[in-house]
């Protein structure tokens, strides 16, 4: 393990290092520094978050009609004068899902180095995985820049980089993910939608609306 | 009269309740809604207390629960997280308030994921691999969030950082 190994471990998990960064830390006289400041900042962040908790908190939580009693109190009006506010806001407040944030994590921080390491691709392995799904993947879709097996929240599916009119997209054929409905999430300046398909789903990703809109449009009509 | 289910269930989610309470605070800096938010993460984990399994994970189960809940965004919860741009820090509910405003400051300024991951992991005391479970992320991505975080939040914790990163 080299020093900016260390560091970036040590940030990630300062309490919980492994045999192998411990090690660096005894060796590395710059590191046990590094170490040491980290753990004191983690010292100073826990306490910070120790945030007092409300007297009787412990008992109002574990007294199950707690929640219908409050409701019927002070918060009752509160409540209902926020009604009209949570109801416009629930409207306009676009929910991420986890998978489909997973997918724009994928993206983000894996994409580059899973083309990196890809073997040569396998057309037919997308295509049956595709059929699989149900989902065909017509010429309209656009060039197919990179195809190969991605590892994906513990299973493996096939993963596409495309090169629309509109834009870059990946597209993620997860056929061990199967969705009861479409999900969407935006972050990194990423959008990412998640369609379910037979016994699965796929995941488009791409920094430009139009070209998600493009790509799912065309899944549909397949 | 307190059944033998419930003393099971309070005696394993007990120890839990001030930290979870703790999570849901940062989640949605405002003592009423963390309180609601618990609320219904506790009642969630009481009916699906006997599916659980592993008893001794409770606290990351109950965790998982509230995370959801909070992101789900169906309940009114949801909709009073305070704007990024609010101060809600009330000095009596912090040991350190100045501290806390601080830091308060340096979360918002963070991205979303990586809060969620860094308020997991200092309340919560997970792993990483527990956090991407739970985020439905790759322990990768957890990784890379939690140092990204704890970088940006390095001045917030120590003044004299900035120099030292000059001379290390
Ligand atoms: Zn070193």
């Amino acid at each position: 393990m080299n020093c900016l190994e260390f560091r970036r471990v040590a940030l990630a998990e300062p309490r919980r290092l492994e045999a192998e960064a411990a090690r660096h830390a005894e060796q590395c006289d710059a590191c046990k520094e590094f170490l040491v400041r980290a753990l004191e900042d983690e010292a100073r962040l826990a306490r910070a978050l120790r945030v007092r908790a409300p007297e009787g908190l412990r008992a109002r939580l574990l007294d199950r009609t707690a929640a219908a009693r409050r409701s019927r109190g002070i918060l009752a009006l509160a409540a209902s004068l926020l009604a009209a506010v949570a109801i416009a806001l629930v409207l306009a407040w676009p929910r991420n899902d986890p998978l489909a944030l997973a997918g724009i994590d994928f993206v983000v921080f894996e994409e580059a180095q899973a083309i990196l390491e890809a073997k040569p691709a396998d057309p037919g392995e997308l295509r049956r995985v595709a059929a699989q799904l149900g989902v065909a993947l017509p010429a309209q879709l656009g060039e197919l820049r990179y195809i190969g097996p991605c590892p994906f929240q513990g299973s493996t599916g096939q993963h596409a980089v495309v090169k629309t009119a509109f834009g870059k997209a990946t597209l993620m054929l997860l056929p061990d993910r199967p969705l009861a409905s479409r999900a969407v999430a935006s972050a990194h300046g990423l959008e990412a939608v998640v369609v379910p398909a037979a016994g699965g789903s796929v995941a488009i990703i791409s920094g430009s609306s139009r070209s998600l809109e493009h790509i799912e449009m065309l899944l549909k009509s397949s | 009269m307190l059944g033998s289910r419930q003393a099971a269930f309070e005696a394993a989610v007990g120890d839990c309740l001030e930290d979870l309470y703790r999570y849901a605070y940062w989640l949605c800096r405002d003592r009423w809604q963390a309180e609601d938010l618990a609320q219904e993460t506790v009642l969630r984990a009481w009916r699906g207390w006997p599916g659980l399994r592993e008893h001794r994970a409770v606290k990351g189960w109950l965790f998982t629960i509230l995370y959801r809940e909070f992101a789900r965004g169906t309940g009114r919860r949801r909709l009073h997280v305070v704007p990024d741009d609010e101060l809600h820090i009330e000095p009596q509910d912090h040991a350190d308030p100045a501290l806390a405003i601080d830091v308060d400051r340096a979360l918002r300024a963070l991205g979303e994921e990586s809060r969620h991951a860094l308020l997991m992991q200092v309340l919560g005391g997970f792993s990483c691999a527990e956090i991407a479970s739970a985020l439905g992320a790759s322990e990768g991505a957890v990784m890379t969030r939690l140092t990204r975080a704890r970088q940006a939040l390095r001045r917030t914790l120590q003044p004299d950082a900035g120099r030292e990163a000059k001379e290390g």
